[in-house]
């Protein structure tokens, strides 16, 4: 059986992935951009919250809601500086892909930077960051594997009040559904796109900052799941924040579970292939069914499958 | 004649460099495919050079060629053995350096068919992360499984311009110029060639195309197994050259999107475009690797990270001020009228 600690672990690192995914499936929908720099988006919520733990003091936790603000406006920076102009050239999906990769890589640099600075000015060991120890135990398990899902659900219930019970909420939907039609109503899509940025960033930063309490970071560590956070966007659907929570939670645990039973089963020579799982569960989706979780007729096939009659 | 290192240093840089972006460009520019996987072909090349011709001279000298071969016990001393028969032995380093390019151009094409499989089922930004998903694999794969690059530890390759002797570094920066140049000449020949303008229907109108009876997934094919065939062919030549090779050395930043920089500079589908791209890159490169040093009194950082701001930047702002690049495709013209009278009447 696997240790309850490792299920903890499993639970809180899945969670803080549904955040991410939510946030690139939210600036997917309203600008058909796939956010490459969601990788040091995630990264900048580690250093920040390092910096102003080691250096504020404190607890990670007190650090979520400015990790929140800061990462969200640097993704307001990206669509003012680079995404909004490029949408108003009508510029492919490739290019906007592209040009988010070139913001990644300045972003990278940025952080690199950031981290000699940290090292140089305050002597910390801004290279490896370790946030575990700073987790308190609650009910005999890490803090973040209780306090992640908590907030996973409660972005997803304020998500759902946001976009069906608010004026601007019902704006962006429609302006997510036909832009062109929004706009003779009235609505200016600039506004709308740069809200998407402000909150997909937002939930990166949310993410990013939950994840540093749960596996260890380094100026590449967004990079490094970036390729997740897309696994679990691209198998909830690409069309729905839900989906992209749920993608987020099933990649996740399959994620650190699933290596953990097969190192079990074929031996621990298998452990360093773990990325490979989400790319596994990717390329199938989008072969196989690319409406992915969100496009599945749920009622349907509990109904099939005989759960509920 | 004495060369500056430095020059050799940018020869070798931009022929390595030109390779990659041609291929690239042959099927970003051309055939309109989001290749964010360029890294995968590439490594399958270093792959080749790191685990074949090695293994081919250990087997013939009874030096250890299994998986011992790749481990970090046996190789530097096998591979010195190798180096040390290779040194006396100028016709057998050509031979096996040209059978290796010939294994990897064959291993990049098989890549390259592999990739195609998803490229004819998906479209735009879902086929450039399932390809960028399948170079992320390859890279895991090569740097924890040993018998092919070495694992964590890497592995040294068989030195084939070793009998130069002190000449080593010149000989082996102009066979890579020259298969650069040979690489260009042949990529803007097949660009001007039937299936070249193919490609470019393909990428403005896929609906057109077929309309004329073209098989869009066999061109799509054709394109990534050409355009992986000479990446590969470019990662062999890359490893060959430092000597060693490690899979932590081939990542997507460098393999992929310093390669769509160079290629979006210069100028996606002009091949000239392409070959000024790399050139200005590379030397500005090398500038910012030379005068960092100059640098790091002044500022609370490694310079180093500067060559990163710099790629990125570029990739930004080319994109938002001038997407065709330097030297932007030009236009298919027809032939003028009275040549064509000309070409009709002689008939």
């Amino acid at each position: 059986m696997l240790p309850v600690i490792a299920i903890a672990k499993a639970v809180s690192y899945a969670s803080s992935l549904a955040l991410m995914a939510a946030g690139i499936t939210l600036i997917y929908m309203c600008t058909r951009t796939f956010n490459f720099a969601h990788a040091t988006f995630v990264t900048w919520a580690f250093y920040i919250v390092f910096a102003l733990v080691f250096i504020a003091g404190g607890n990670p936790y007190m650090y979520l809601p400015v990790a929140f603000i800061f990462v969200g406006f640097l993704g307001v920076l990206v669509y003012l500086l680079v995404i909004g102009p490029l949408l108003r050239r009508n510029a492919s999906p490739i290019t906007l892909m592209m040009s988010t990769l070139g913001v990644d890589l300045v972003f990278l640099s940025f952080i690199q930077m950031f981290a000699d600075y940290l090292t140089r000015t305050y002597k910390l060991y801004a290279r490896r960051i370790v946030l575990e120890t700073y987790d308190f135990s609650l009910l005999g398990i890490p803090a973040s594997a209780v306090i992640s899902p908590i907030i996973v659900v409660s972005t997803i219930a304020a998500l759902h009040l946001f976009l069906a019970r608010t004026k601007f909420g019902t704006a962006m939907r429609a302006t997510i559904e036909n832009p062109n039609l929004a706009s003779i109503l009235g609505i200016n899509p600039n506004i709308i796109y740069l809200a998407s940025w402000l909150i997909g960033g937002g939930l990166a930063g949310l993410g990013g900052a939950l994840a540093s309490l749960s596996i260890a970071g380094d100026p590449t560590v967004g990079n490094s799941m970036v390729v997740s956070m897309f696994a679990s966007s691209i198998v909830g659907g690409l069309y729905s924040i839900n989906g992209s929570m749920l993608g987020g939670l099933l990649i996740g645990m399959s994620e650190y579970l699933g290596i953990l039973i097969l190192s079990g089963i074929v031996g621990g020579w298998i452990l360093p292939y773990r990325p490979v799982i989400p790319l596994i569960a990717m390329a199938v989706t989008l072969l196989v069914y690319p409406k992915g979780l969100a496009g599945i007729n749920w009622p349907r096939l509990l109904y099939r499958i005989g759960v509920i009659k | 004649m004495e060369i500056p290192p430095i020059v050799l240093y940018v020869l070798v840089d931009f022929s390595i460099y030109l390779i990659v972006t041609l291929s690239l460009n042959i099927e970003v520019g051309y055939a309109g495919l989001p290749q964010f996987g360029r890294v995968l072909a590439v490594l399958t090349g270093a792959l080749v050079a790191s685990a074949i011709p090695g293994r081919i001279l250990a087997a013939i000298y009874g030096y250890p060629y299994g998986v011992e071969y790749s481990s970090y016990e046996y190789n530097y001393k096998v591979v010195d053995a190798i180096n040390r028969v290779l040194e006396s032995n100028p016709a057998l380093s050509v031979g096996i350096f040209i059978l290796t390019l010939i294994i990897a151009m064959i291993a990049g094409a098989f890549i390259g068919y592999l990739t195609s499989r998803p490229a004819i089922r998906l479209k735009e930004a879902y086929l450039g992360i399932t390809l960028l998903a399948m170079g992320e694999t390859l890279m895991l794969i090569s740097y924890y499984y040993q018998p092919l690059m070495g694992g964590t530890t890497g592995v040294l390759v068989p030195d084939p311009f070793r009998w130069a002797g002190g000449l080593r570094f010149i000989v082996a920066t102009f066979t890579l110029l020259t298969f650069a140049i040979l690489i260009l000449i042949f990529v803007e020949l097949l660009t001007k060639s039937p299936f070249g303008r193919v490609l470019r229907a393909m990428r403005d109108s896929e609906l057109a195309i077929a309309v004329y009876g073209r098989d869009i997934a066999k061109i799509r094919t054709c394109a990534l197994m050409v355009g992986a065939s000479i990446a590969s062919l470019a990662g062999a030549l890359n490893a060959f050259y430092t000597g060693s090779a490690i899979a932590t050395t081939y990542t997507r930043v460098t393999w992929t999107f310093w390669p769509w920089a160079f290629m979006m500079l210069g100028g996606t589908g002009n091949n000239i475009g392409v070959t000024l791209g790399v050139l200005v890159f590379v030397i500005v490169k090398t500038i910012i690797v030379t005068y960092r040093g100059a640098l790091a009194p002044f500022v609370p950082f490694d310079p180093v990270w500067l060559e990163y701001t710099f790629v990125g930047l570029a990739i930004v702002l080319i994109a938002i001020f001038r997407p065709q690049g330097i030297l932007p495709e030009k236009p298919i013209f027809t032939l003028p009228r009275r040549k064509l009278e000309e070409f009709l009447g002689r008939r």
